[in-house]
């Protein structure tokens, strides 16, 4: 299908609230509650996009919202596109996707890992890549990579001071 | 002798352990680990143990101005560092509604073949590593440099090139470029048939990669698998054709496939690719347009990029290797999130593929599947 038959597609069959925003010829975004998440993927798995890519987070901090992104690809209509949902930065939980894609499981785990956020259902959360960390999850916003090299290395000496 | 032979019995029970393959382990490639739980010398579980190579680059990034992380991101990959540049470039050329020279475009072709074939080169190699045939190893080694002697000469940087910047390419061509690189292309395709005789027509190779790893269509597309791993299963995809980028809507070229899936298949694949590679050098070469090789910007340091967010995707040696980029409107990118072309082979469906192997394929698996630990640990 091509995207403007795709979006009306979506727009006739998933009946939840929801927002389709174009990006470009090959790939949109569409936004829902995050209850509604698993309903819309599950969905879309169905009519055809059965790449999970990536799932990854941005930390919108001013707003006070994790948004999470899923992103899918289908190898029959050639498009991309960006589900994405908003949680609560203080109480950040989605439930997990682990059921529809195996791959999910690994990217969520790596999510929950760099932004605090947790995956309800999915019981394989151990720490990934970091070793031993105990500060605050490395990704958000509100860590400062500057100050931690200072706290656990030493302050950088400028050139004058050695 | 007989009694020897005869000691183990069908009833015999072999003893569990675990074996840490990595990260100092002769088959594996780079800074990361499986543990694997082995039974005699079966695989009963693995799990995968990334965190060695980890550089926290999504972190740095969000610190640089658009400009400075052009020094940084080539850095996220060893064997291919060009794709990074060329997505981070095509993201912000996108947000920013930039329109690319014809010209810049097609050298950002040539770059990125010339670093696609350095990669499958590494890849042969890797092969004839796991195997034992260390004459292939050596020989392909020697012929990357060949090709990063050119980079040199083009961009004074062997390995991390920042050549291609937001807008178009850092400088023209060098005169007698050209022509050299057509002497380095004329010099691989020889050396290809060399290859032939000596890893693809090698009945120990064939023997040794045949059945290992096989995957249907349906699994590689569930696992996200991509690039020629998944034309070796059949489908027939190619970033380069489908999305095109660079110049690849201009150039034509037919996507090679194969209808196994195994490790033989992958292998055939590649040297395929390597074939293809050639090609679109050589048909670049012919069609190289004349004119501006960078579109005219802002201050490198001062500029804004407006809001948005973007996926862009390319066709890497080892698969779809992309970034999801943020802007919020600043200097600086709001967020940077990467995607490796083997993140998902190497940690998901290394759990479920290698159970049952032996010991020595998991090296070997690892090559055929091109796994590259930068992938998972940016």
């Amino acid at each position: 299908m091509e995207q403007k038959e795709l979006i009306e597609h979506i727009e006739k069959n998933f009946k939840y609230k929801k927002e389709i925003k174009v990006i470009d010829g090959k790939q949109f975004t569409i936004t829902v509650e995050k209850d509604k998440v698993l309903n819309l993927l599950s969905f879309l798995k169905l009519i055809d996009f059965k790449q999970l890519a990536l799932i990854t987070a941005v930390d919108w901090i001013d707003e006070k919202k994790f948004e999470i992104v899923y992103i899918l690809f289908s190898y029959s209509h050639i498009q991309q596109i960006l589900v994405k949902t908003f949680v609560d930065r203080d109480n950040p939980q989605v439930e997990t996707v682990k059921n529809l894609w195996d791959v999910a499981s690994m990217y969520e785990r790596d999510v929950h890992e760099f932004f605090g956020i947790d995956f309800i259902g999915n019981d394989d959360l151990r720490p990934l890549i970091l070793h031993n960390w105990k500060d605050l999850p490395p990704l958000r916003k509100d860590f400062d990579s500057l100050k931690y090299s200072n706290k656990m290395f030493g302050k950088f000496k400028k050139d004058e001071e050695i | 002798m007989t009694e020897i032979l005869t000691f183990l019995g069908k009833e015999d029970q072999y003893e569990k352990y675990e074996l840490f393959f990595g990260p100092n382990h002769p088959g594996m490639h780079g800074n990361f680990s499986y543990i694997l739980t082995v039974e005699g010398h079966t695989i009963k579980k693995v799990d995968p143990d990334p965190g060695l190579l980890h550089r926290g680059f999504e972190k740095l990034a969000e610190r640089r101005k658009w400009m400075q992380n052009i020094a940084l991101i080539p850095r996220i990959c060893v064997p291919e560092p060009d794709i990074n540049e060329v997505i981070y470039s095509i993201s912000v050329e996108k947000l920013m509604e930039i329109e690319v020279p014809l010209r810049a475009q097609y050298i950002r072709t040539i770059i990125l073949e010339m670093a696609r074939i350095g990669a499958f080169l590494f890849g042969f190699g890797g092969i004839g590593g796991a195997t034992g045939l260390y004459t292939a190893s050596y020989w392909t080694i020697a012929d990357r440099d060949y090709l990063l002697d050119l980079f040199e000469w083009l961009t004074g940087a062997r390995v991390y090139h920042m050549f291609i910047v937001p807008g178009g390419v850092r400088r023209d061509l060098p005169s007698g470029w050209i022509e050299k690189l057509s002497e380095t292309v004329d010099y691989l395709q020889k050396r290809l048939y060399e290859y032939d005789r000596l890893i693809y027509n090698n009945p120990l190779i064939v023997k040794r990669l045949k059945g290992i790893g096989k995957l249907t269509k349906e699994e590689a597309i569930e696992y996200g698998i991509t690039g020629p791993n998944l034309r070796a299963t059949g489908v027939k995809y190619d970033t380069r054709k489908m999305v095109p980028y660079a110049a690849y809507d201009r150039i034509d070229f037919q996507i090679p496939v194969q209808s196994d899936g195994d490790g033989l298949a992958r292998a055939i694949q590649r040297r395929e690719e390597f074939q293809l590679s050639l090609e679109i050098i050589r048909k670049a070469i012919k069609d190289l347009p004349d004119g501006q090789v960078r579109a005219k910007m802002p201050n490198p340091l001062k500029f804004n990029v407006p809001k948005g967010e973007i996926y862009v995707k390319v066709e890497s040696a080892r698969g779809e290797h992309a970034y999801f980029i943020v802007s919020n409107g600043k200097d600086k990118p709001y967020r940077m999130a990467v995607r490796g072309g083997s993140y998902t082979a190497g940690l998901v469906l290394a759990q479920k593929i290698l159970v049952g192997m032996r010991i020595e394929d998991v090296a070997l698996w690892m090559s055929t599947m091109d796994i590259c630990p930068p992938d998972f640990d940016r």
